[in-house]
């Protein structure tokens, strides 16, 4: 990696250099929320965000796609077609970051989603440093900073942003649009500050240690009984989850009744129909089975082939859940067998 | 700022799209199960599928979806691939509706089937309750066709009623055979019935089995595999050497849309087929 020095004042000349190629999403003001969205103007860019209602996932993985149309008649694919439009995402944090490699190793992985990988390979990352708000707790695993995954990482450190370089594609979009200059030794110090203050910043203390013997050897405790007798089942937590990438794909006929489309959208393990099968059985009739699942794929299903949990602690769940459902309080009804 | 330009391409290698496959046969099996002769109509996918026993398919018809179907045939069958489908589903009840020379599409195939190769040199108790005996199907004409390379072979299989038995007529023709012990059971018998009666697990008290020599596979309802396993490992069978196939809502087939969780595994890659190690590992199997 290297890096380089940008001076606040000029970033928006990074934002229009790059909205000359790319189309720009980033987070912008949405009444008293921020979303992630394409940026008209340089102005409109809130990197000052704490979060947004949903995730980056769906600039890869759409809430709704067509994955092709069809004809009724011989079962024929008539057309489909990637999104290859070239895109950056600029203003991602950390957590969202990481959250994209998660997904990578579900959608890149020995049978590569051809959708996803289309967008993956034509979107840009440029990430930007934050400071925990009250839900975060990306510091339980690890998931608050970032190595891979980004193009250019930006590190407020006062009038300047301290710039991690990761791909040749960043390198030159910076040197081709923006006055930088070489770091020096005050500005890596200006860099260590800045990520200490972060470290000290979170007011989440979460033990997150021995989750996977936790959830086997409390796989029948009553605390699921508890949780699913709160729970809703509205699924909200999954829809706003950067990580959760379970999907249904159902099909959608003309009014002809002889072509139609499949399409793809996100699902919900929090859904019942979610592991029925045929003849009535489903495997997780219950709430409390399902927001068990959906813990224990998270911390242990995921891991267990991936070694990393399905979770990077960005908080939007426990914001998202009108039965203040979170991964703290789970985690902690884990280690003490009692829902608080 | 300029306005971004829609950008689209085509898509190359797709694991979403289905082969077409045309329908050369049908048989009616029972009044809710029909077996379908499938050839996929591409010289290329034909030639590219390649399954073990146990693997799935998922049956695609377009206008109203897929569903995971087990692979009847045995991979020695060449260039044709059946399918024993219950009319149970949109999907498979759209598929009853299909006749002869129809097309519909097939994916797959996937998952972990039976373990073929180190089963051979070994004896083989298969032990199917109603629908489960249709990936087992696939596994009994495998090993019928390399017969001399298995020792002893059970077959325990159980049905509702003698009306739902399903490839009645070529087990009826089997009974005879010496080199395959095959034993039918039925839980509600009517006055034609002249096979067993009652649950298989009834079964285990006539037959013999090598512990050492043995593996032991089984497909059925849910509810039956504690109760066959808690009969196989009365017998010594050990916990490695007895495998299940499990149903889940396989739907991606490729281990992306997460339908067929089981604990911390997914049914069509990790699976449908698991030891009883694995199974009594994985949290929601059994």
């Amino acid at each position: 990696m290297f890096f380089r020095v940008i001076p606040k004042h000029v970033l928006p000349d990074l934002v229009r250099g790059l909205a000359e190629q790319y189309q720009v999403v980033g987070p912008v003001a949405k009444g008293d929320v921020f979303v992630y969205a394409p940026v008209s103007d340089a102005a409109d860019l809130r990197l000052d965000y704490d979060t947004t209602v949903l995730p980056a996932k769906r600039w890869f993985f759409p809430e709704s796609e067509d994955l092709m149309r069809f004809r009724v008649s011989d079962n024929a694919v008539m057309e489909e077609s990637l999104d290859t439009a070239p895109r950056v995402l600029f203003g991602l944090h950390p957590c969202d970051v990481n959250s994209l490699l998660l997904m990578d190793n579900v959608f890149l992985g020995d049978t590569p989603d051809p959708y996803y990988k289309a967008r993956r390979d034509n979107t840009l990352i440029v990430g930007v440093s934050c400071m925990p708000n009250e839900h975060c707790f990306c510091d339980a695993w690890g998931t608050g900073e970032t190595h891979w995954g980004f193009d250019i990482f930006l590190t407020d450190i006062g009038d300047d942003y301290y710039a991690s370089i990761r791909s040749v594609m960043g390198a030159d979009l910076v040197d081709r649009y923006v006055a930088c200059r070489m770091i020096t030794d005050e500005d890596t110090a200006a860099f260590q500050r800045r990520a200490a203050e972060f470290k000290g910043a979170f007011s989440n203390d979460l033990d997150t240690s021995q989750l996977p013997v936790l959830l086997d050897a409390k796989f029948d405790s009553d605390i699921w009984d508890r949780l699913g007798e709160k729970c809703l089942g509205c699924g909200a937590c999954s829809m706003v989850c950067p990580t959760c990438y379970c999907f249904d794909v159902h099909d959608e006929l003309d009014a002809d009744q002889l072509h139609g489309v499949r399409v793809r959208t996100w699902d919900s393990c929090q859904f019942k129909q979610f592991a029925a099968v045929a003849h009535g059985q489903n495997f997780r009739d219950t709430r409390a089975s399902r927001v068990k699942y959906r813990y224990y794929h998270k911390q242990w299903g995921y891991l267990s082939k991936f070694e990393r949990v399905l979770c990077v602690g960005c908080g939007r769940c426990t914001r998202a859940c009108k039965a203040q459902i979170s991964p703290p309080r789970v985690v902690r009804a884990l280690q003490t067998g009692m829902v608080d | 700022m300029t306005s971004p330009v829609t950008h689209k391409a085509p898509v190359i290698a797709n694991p979403y799209r289905p082969s077409p496959a045309r329908i050369t046969s049908i048989i009616d099996l029972t009044p809710q199960e029909k077996l379908f002769e499938l050839r996929l109509i591409d010289d290329a996918a034909r030639d590219a599928f390649d399954f073990q026993s146990g693997q799935f398919v998922e049956l695609s018809i377009f206008g109203v979806g897929e569903a995971p179907i087990s692979i009847s045939s045995a991979p020695s069958k060449q260039g044709f691939i059946e399918l024993c489908v219950r009319d149970s589903g949109d999907v498979t009840g759209a598929m009853h509706k299909k006749r002869c020379g129809d097309i519909v599409g097939l994916r797959g195939p996937f998952g972990r089937g039976f373990p073929f190769r180190e089963m051979k040199g070994h004896d083989i108790l298969l032990v199917a309750g109603g629908l489960g005996i249709a990936p087992l199907k696939s596994l009994i004409n495998h090993i019928h066709d390399d017969r001399h390379e298995f020792g002893n072979v059970t077959i325990l299989y159980g049905s509702r009623t003698p009306s739902e038995v399903l490839f009645r007529e070529q087990f009826d023709m089997w009974k005879h055979r010496e080199d395959f012990d095959l034993v039918l059971t039925v839980d509600q018998p009517d006055e034609t019935w002249t096979g067993e009666i009652g649950l298989v697990t009834k079964l285990f008290d006539q037959i013999d089995v090598d512990p050492k020599s043995t593996y032991g596979a089984i497909c059925g309802p849910p509810v039956m595999y504690k109760y066959v396993i808690a009969e196989m490992r009365k017998k010594a069978m050990d916990v490695d050497r007895i495998y299940v196939s499990f149903e889940r809502r396989m739907k991606c087939g490729i281990g992306k849309c997460g339908h067929c969780g089981v604990g911390h595994q997914y049914a069509c890659i990790d699976g449908p087929v698991f030891n009883y190690w694995e199974a009594m590992n994985l949290q929601e199997a059994i």
